[in-house]
């Protein structure tokens, strides 16, 4: 029988969903255009040919290296794209994915991808058009909701301040606002205004995002609640103590 | 150093809403707040909201965020420069704080924290000493944002009849 991959112990909901963002099987929610999004990242113009920094591969003629030949390079990687980033900052009530979890998410499911993970925000770098389909995956699926979550390049303050009374999460550079029933983004994530209003769907509602958080919460599902998690958590600092004490063992 | 304006049994409050307020919400429960007879001092408390974009490409870009907006409490224009997180007060006696408890339960829709403790300053620290000097009035004791500047006047006097 074929070793199917776990990825994370548990049996709460949240243990759940982490499997689910770390394995890449989560549900689409929303959809957002290319256009939509090369604006709300705001590193081209939408439309406009991704800018390179070399040439393409095919026209650089690599050097003889086994590692060239075995490893395919990724769309971006081959056409010579600019490194660019996306950022985003995910609320701690109930956002539906932490940083360490997109991190995973970018790292186990994407190739050429670096992500960085911090405590209220996680940023992925890659090459332009690769950053681009990660930012869409994550934006069009379940691991964002557009209140709960948001894309900020800069000026990220937010993750842990309580929600405003409209549930969108604080925001100083006011990106996203609700506008009826939807979220609507009138700047890219560094706060310059952009041509057109980005809608980015309806967001969750507070059942939903607890049902669909990765976030252990007292009031919701508790850390403590998952003994399996414990046991795991217990077991890694455990032997990771003796390791660090005793090599040889 | 050492006027203390609070040596009576003056008692303060906090009111910590579980959501960040609206203008709109935060100018009524001012207001409401401010009709009440026996406030001494208040101030609002919250995250603060830049006029521009203060790092990254977009620095010194306008923000014109909706919450930076001015709001009228007792016929008084005040430019609120934070999203309104707490209030904190200080009040005349036990009465007036269930006063102001029963306007927290008329305005406020979101379950809010309401509690009695000590929030502001009642003795003189250094920094107020370096601030405004020997002769301060103990009144404006603790009554500073730090990022302020006393030249833009940053407390408002709204009913100047009951200093007397």
């Amino acid at each position: 029988m074929a070793y199917e991959l776990q990825y994370y112990p548990g049996a709460t909901s949240v243990a759940e969903n982490r499997r689910k963002h770390m394995s890449g099987k989560v549900e689409k929610l929303r959809e957002i255009s290319d256009d939509d999004l090369t604006l709300v990242l705001g590193h081209r113009a939408p439309g406009s040919d991704y800018p390179s920094t070399h040439p393409p591969l095919a026209e650089m003629g690599e050097p003889e290296c086994s590692i060239r030949e075995l490893v395919e390079p990724t769309p971006g990687a081959k056409a010579g794209d600019r490194v660019r980033y996306v950022q985003f900052v995910d609320s701690m009530y109930n956002g539906p994915s932490v940083p360490y979890f997109r991190s995973y998410n970018a790292a186990i499911n994407f190739r050429g991808v670096d992500p960085g993970t911090l405590s209220g925000r996680q940023v992925v770098e890659a090459r332009e058009r690769d950053m681009e389909e990660i930012a869409k995956f994550q934006m069009e699926t379940e691991m964002t909701c557009p209140a709960l979550a948001s894309l900020r390049g800069a000026t990220v303050h937010g993750h842990s301040l309580r929600l405003p009374e409209d549930g969108v999460m604080f925001d100083m550079l006011d990106r996203c606002r609700k506008e009826g029933d939807v979220i609507v983004m009138h700047k890219d994530q560094v706060g310059r205004p952009i041509d057109k209003k980005v809608n980015l769907g309806k967001p969750m509602s507070p059942e939903e995002a607890a049902k669909r958080t990765t976030i252990y919460r007292v009031d919701n599902v508790a850390f403590r609640d998952d003994a399996e998690v414990i046991e795991w958590v217990h077991r890694v600092f455990d032997q990771r103590t003796t390791y660090g004490f005793k090599p040889e063992n | 150093m050492s006027d203390t304006f609070s040596d009576a049994n003056y008692v303060q409050l906090e009111i910590f809403p579980s959501r960040l307020l609206k203008p709109e919400t935060a100018q009524n429960l001012l207001r409401e707040i401010a009709d009440l007879e026996g406030i001494i001092r208040l101030f609002v408390h919250g995250p603060r909201l830049p006029q521009t974009v203060p790092y990254g490409p977009a620095t010194g870009l306008p923000v014109q965020h909706p919450g930076n907006t001015v709001i009228e409490v007792a016929g008084q224009a005040i430019e609120l420069a934070v999203s309104v997180g707490s209030i904190r007060m200080e009040v005349v006696d036990v009465d007036v704080k269930e006063q102001v408890r029963g306007v927290c339960e008329k305005i406020l829709t979101v379950p809010f924290e309401f509690r009695e403790g000590h929030f502001i300053p009642t003795r003189q620290t250094v920094s107020d000493y370096a601030r405004r000097g020997p002769n301060a009035d103990p009144l404006m004791t603790g009554m500073t944002d730090p990022k302020g500047k006393l030249k833009n006047q940053p407390v408002c006097i709204l009913k100047p009849d009951d200093m007397e």
